[in-house]
Order: C-alpha cells, then sequence, then structure tokens
C-alpha cells in the first residue's frame, strides 16, 4: 500500500500511547464542547473548546492571532513542541484546530488517526478525568497564512465561472447539498437558502473514514476525489461545509493525505453563502 | 410470589417472563385482514414501563454476579452503572440500581423527549444530556455512546457501563422471556412478529427464539424515515452504533415515513384503547401495511409494543396539530 503524501502529519494510537507525557510532545483535545474532556482524556492532554475559544466571540472569525498565542500559550505548549490533535466527531473540530494551527504556522502539528471515538475502543489506551497542570508559555504565532482560506468572494467567483471540474467539493450529507434541508436536525447555526455552489462535487466528508474513524488509504482516498468526484489536482481546490469543520478534515485529506498543491478551507461554508443576497445556488 | 393474586414480596417479582408474561391484546377495528389474528404486546405494564425491564434486569444480575457492582457508604462511593441511553432502557436500570443501593448515570441524546430525562431524575439517576446530532452521516460513533464509555473508562472505579448496545444478554433477555412467552401465548401458531428497531436486542433474541421452533415465523421489522424523530429507534443508515444487529435474522425490513408512528398512535389510542407510544405506532403501520397486501390472509401476528404514551406527551404535541394548549 502506498502512504500517504506527508504521512508525518498523523500518528496512530499505538505511537500516541508510547509519547504520552514525553516531554515535547503536547496532547490537546479539541471537541464541540469540553464536556467530553472533562469526562476523560489523554493523560496529559489539555482541552480546546471549538465554540468560545477557537473563534472570535464577537466577530465571525477565526481567533486572531494574539488570541491564539494567548489560548496556545496557556496550555503550555511552546513552538518548538510537537502538537497532538484529537477530538470528538471524528475529529472535525481537531481537524479545524489543525487548519488554525498550520494557518498561525506552529511548525509541527500532527492528527491522531481515529481521534477519540478509536482512542475510547482500545481496550488498552488510558483516559483520566485528572486536571492536566500546565505552566503557561509566551508562545509567538506567526502572521495568518491566508493562502490556506478561501473567502466568498473566492467561492461566488468559482460558481461564477464556468470551469469545469470547479474543484470545489461540498462535504456535507446528501440532504444538505440536494437542498433537502438546510442544517442537520437540530442545529441553531443554519443559512436562508438550502442548496449547494454551483459546479460543487458532493463527497461527505464520512467518505474518507473507515467505521473506526481512522482515514481510508491512499488508493481509496485518490478513488474518492480524483476518479469519482473529478477533482483536477493541477488546480485550487476549495472544501466548504456548514460551519467550516468537517471542511477541515476534508481539506486535512486533500493537502496532507493526497498531497495536493493548493487547498483552502472555506470556514464561512454555508452558512455563510447561503445567506448573501444574489449568489448562484443550484440544488 | 403469587402471580395469581398478583401479590409479590419486592417489585423484582413482577419482571416479566414465561409464568408472568406482559399481556397481548388483540387489535378489532384496526385488522385490515379480519382473519388474522393481529395482537399487541403490552410491554409498559412491566413493572418498570418498558420492554427494557427485560434487558435491563438481565444485565444487572450479571454484573451483580460478576462482583462488578458495589454499594458504598454513599451512591457515590460504591461502584455504579453508566449507561448510554434513549431513556427506556436508562430508566429501567435507573429504578433498579436505586432499588438495589447502586448509583446510576444516564447518558442520553438530546433528543430524548423530557418526560424521559425527568422520570430518569426522578428514578435517581445524574443525567448528562449530549448534543449528539452533529452530522446524520456513517462513520460515526455516538456521542452519549463515547461520553459513557469514557465515564468507564477514565472513572473505573465508580462505573461499570452494561452497554446495551454490543451486550449480548440483551438479545438473551428475549431467547429467554419474550420469545417463550409469546410461543405460549399463541400457543405456538405465531406466523409472523413485528419489531422496531434501536438496539435490535429485540428482533435478535426473537428471531433466534421462534425461528428455533418454527423458521417460518416471520420475523418483520419498521424503521422510521431518515432525519426522523421517534426516540429510541433508528434508521438502517443509524445501525451501525449497535453490534448486536443482523440483518440475515430478519425477513423483511419496513421503511415508513416517520410522522406515521405520531399519526396512528392517535389511532390506536382512540380506536382500540392502547396508549402506546411512537415506536408502536410505527410497528402498527408496518403490520398494516404487511395486512393490506392481502386482506384475506390468516395468520397469527405479534407487535412488540415497546412502551405507552405518556412519556412522549412532548413529541405528540411537536408533531400532531392541535393537542397543545396554544
Amino acid at each position: 500500500m502506498s502512504s500517504y503524501a506527508y504521512p508525518e502529519v498523523l500518528v496512530e494510537t499505538d505511537w500516541a500511547k508510547a509519547n504520552i507525557s514525553k516531554p515535547g510532545i503536547r496532547f490537546v483535545e479539541v471537541d464541540v464542547d469540553t464536556k467530553a474532556y472533562e469526562v476523560g482524556h489523554i493523560p496529559g492532554a489539555v482541552g480546546f473548546n471549538w465554540q468560545t475559544q477557537l473563534q472570535d466571540q464577537v466577530r465571525r472569525d477565526i481567533v486572531s492571532k494574539e488570541e491564539f498565542e494567548k489560548l496556545v500559550g496557556g496550555a503550555g505548549i511552546t513552538n518548538s513542541d510537537t502538537v497532538i490533535l484529537y477530538g470528538d466527531n471524528n475529529n472535525w473540530f481537531a481537524a479545524y484546530a489543525f487548519w488554525l494551527f498550520k494557518l498561525y504556522g506552529h511548525r509541527d502539528v500532527r492528527l491522531l488517526n481515529g481521534g477519540r471515538v478509536k482512542w475510547l475502543a482500545g481496550a488498552d489506551l488510558p483516559l483520566t478525568a485528572e486536571k492536566t497542570a500546565v505552566t503557561p508559555t509566551a508562545y509567538r504565532a506567526a502572521s495568518a497564512d491566508e493562502s490556506l482560506r478561501a473567502k466568498l468572494l473566492d467561492v461566488i467567483e468559482i460558481a461564477r465561472s464556468s470551469s469545469r471540474p470547479s474543484n470545489l467539493v461540498d462535504v456535507r450529507s446528501p440532504d444538505e447539498f440536494s437542498g433537502k434541508v438546510i442544517a442537520p436536525p437540530g442545529m441553531t447555526e443554519t443559512a436562508q437558502r438550502g442548496g449547494h455552489v454551483p459546479g460543487a462535487a458532493s463527497v461527505p466528508w464520512a467518505r474518507a473514514v473507515n467505521q473506526d474513524g481512522t482515514f481510508k488509504p491512499l488508493e481509496e482516498l485518490k478513488q474518492l476525489y480524483l476518479v469519482e468526484a473529478k477533482l483536477n489536482p493541477g488546480k485550487p481546490t476549495v472544501a466548504y461545509c456548514r460551519i467550516g469543520e468537517r471542511s477541515s478534515h476534508t481539506w486535512f485529506v486533500l493537502k496532507y493525505l493526497l498531497g495536493l498543491k493548493d487547498v483552502r478551507n472555506y470556514d464561512g461554508s454555508w452558512t455563510e453563502y447561503g445567506s448573501v443576497i444574489g449568489v448562484p445556488i443550484e440544488r | 410470589m403469587n402471580h395469581r393474586t398478583r401479590v409479590y414480596d419486592s417489585i423484582f417479582e413482577m419482571l416479566p417472563g414465561e409464568e408472568n408474561p406482559s399481556p397481548m391484546v388483540r387489535i378489532g377495528k384496526m385488522n385490515p385482514a379480519p382473519a388474522f389474528e393481529l395482537y399487541a404486546k403490552l410491554e409498559w405494564l412491566n413493572p418498570f414501563g418498558s420492554i427494557k425491564d427485560r434487558a435491563a434486569s438481565e444485565m444487572i444480575r450479571d454484573l451483580e454476579s460478576r462482583g462488578e457492582l458495589r454499594r458504598g457508604e454513599t451512591r457515590a462511593s460504591g461502584r455504579g452503572i453508566v449507561e448510554p441511553t434513549s431513556g427506556n432502557t436508562g430508566i429501567s436500570l435507573a429504578a433498579m440500581a436505586s432499588a438495589k443501593g447502586y448509583a446510576m448515570r444516564a447518558v442520553v441524546p438530546q433528543k430524548v423527549p423530557l418526560e424521559k430525562r425527568v422520570l430518569l431524575r426522578i428514578a435517581g439517576a445524574d443525567v448528562d444530556v449530549i448534543n449528539d446530532q452533529m452530522c446524520p452521516s456513517p462513520g460515526m460513533g455516538e456521542g452519549s455512546i463515547g461520553i459513557a464509555r469514557s465515564y468507564a473508562k477514565a472513572q473505573k472505579d465508580h462505573y461499570v457501563m452494561p452497554n446495551q448496545y454490543e451486550n449480548e444478554l440483551n438479545v438473551a433477555a428475549h431467547v429467554r422471556t419474550t420469545g417463550p412467552e409469546i410461543w405460549r401465548q399463541t400457543e405456538g401458531r405465531i406466523t409472523h412478529a413485528f419489531v422496531s428497531l434501536g438496539t435490535a436486542g429485540t428482533a435478535m433474541g426473537l428471531s433466534r427464539f421462534l425461528k428455533g421452533k418454527n423458521p417460518a415465523i416471520r420475523i418483520i421489522a419498521v424503521q422510521p424515515s431518515e432525519g426522523h424523530d421517534v426516540p429510541g429507534l433508528r434508521n438502517k443508515s443509524e445501525l451501525h452504533v449497535t453490534k448486536l444487529f443482523d440483518e440475515k435474522q430478519i425477513d423483511e425490513i419496513l421503511e415508513i415515513p416517520f410522522e406515521l408512528a405520531y399519526t396512528r398512535v392517535l389511532e390506536l389510542c382512540r380506536t382500540e384503547g392502547l396508549f402506546a407510544g411512537p415506536s408502536s405506532g410505527l410497528i402498527y403501520e408496518g403490520a398494516r401495511r404487511v395486512l393490506e397486501r392481502d386482506t384475506k390472509q390468516k395468520g397469527v401476528g405479534v407487535m412488540m409494543f415497546c412502551d405507552n404514551v405518556f412519556k412522549y406527551v412532548s413529541s405528540m404535541v411537536r408533531h400532531v396539530p392541535g393537542l397543545g394548549e396554544e
């Protein structure tokens, strides 16, 4: 089996277990809220709350460079640390954090393959409810690398272009893509209209993972994205979902496992696009 | 214990079994094939209110016999139960655990109706409500199962998780009790069993027992349409969370628009006097569809009516216009 384009950004549970509490290696659990972390986490891990700590709490935006420095430094992480991210919902929020760490220039950040669900399934993998003691550091982030991020105008331009494939990947569920629902049941973040960006290929995020939450092998991912979804690896690619977290997961797959050169995450996603007056929508 | 006079020394003696079966009531006006005997098995008449009394009692007995549960000086200092539940298993477990002096923590999805969440607390459980409807995609463990597993893993001294989604006793309970009850109640004449799928324990247990007696007996399962709001049930796309489900044991699976669950509940209440819950409404609709195929057919069918409508008042108000007071 051939290996992923950047295999070094993915660690397996065995590796993680062997490296718990090693100096220079820091585990961070990223959940939609920190309930799961509080009940039990990998010993030594700190917990980040996607809702309150990874987004600006006033504007709709990612956390600022200063806030990111405060968060990461406050978690006792240094610039030279290897950061291992994992979390609930099959690593959606961990992948979002991975995208943020890359955006702010952290050198060595990796995802735990399979996330929290695989960790829980391993009988010999430890979990603790004990608080992790941290010593704050003076963490310094780089300026945001905007080349990893797609903005509304980029997506509108793609939508209006007749060039195909548009290399736009919609990672939401089929019912969201078709416009049957605007958001999964019970979700508060929604849009004014249902449907998808014209030209987008529908590849629900979950098709990239196995039942145990780990990523599928390279050949299957190639088949899925390059053959079935017909993405052109030579063109810029944009992944979007509803609020930008599921699409971070697919962004990770496209950029680091398949090795596509120019992949952006559209964090505004459908809640932004589907609410804008006059933009083209397909159903 | 005396099932004839129904005088008991403890509530546990009322648990169902071949000598104390839950009642079966024949469907009258709502049966489209009069020559076919269609029965509803009323599981809400079990002592803690649902079909889940069967699996819960089996699982607790097993944990006790293996020394996995411990009474503490206070409940918190012992070793109790943590379980992911859409309500009924949790209520049965909580009631039994409380009566036996063990602690119980229930981890429930947010979509579980308020009535069940409150009942869990009334029964003495600590309740964690989890939003696990982030994205209805396959390949993801449900949040409530993950949280319950986290408690069991991070706080081993305080919790053990029976895990109805993987525990073979959830099937064995029906092989030991429900199957033999139905066999005896129908005098071996049963031709069809109608069930719903949640953990799939009932479907698998009934299939194993009844087909062992007579392989021609048809096991027919209903499932609500995708994106449904029928607590406790699963669409096929959600069934990966249970390790017990084996499609080969089922003869037919009918997918039914979930709103019909609520419509049929009203009819069952108003026409047959059966105060059945939404999953029973869906099962009835499945049976009705099978009988409509040939209204002259003969046979004996048993529908598993898992619980009653009392726990779903808020769901009924949400889905049936005109029931609320607004």
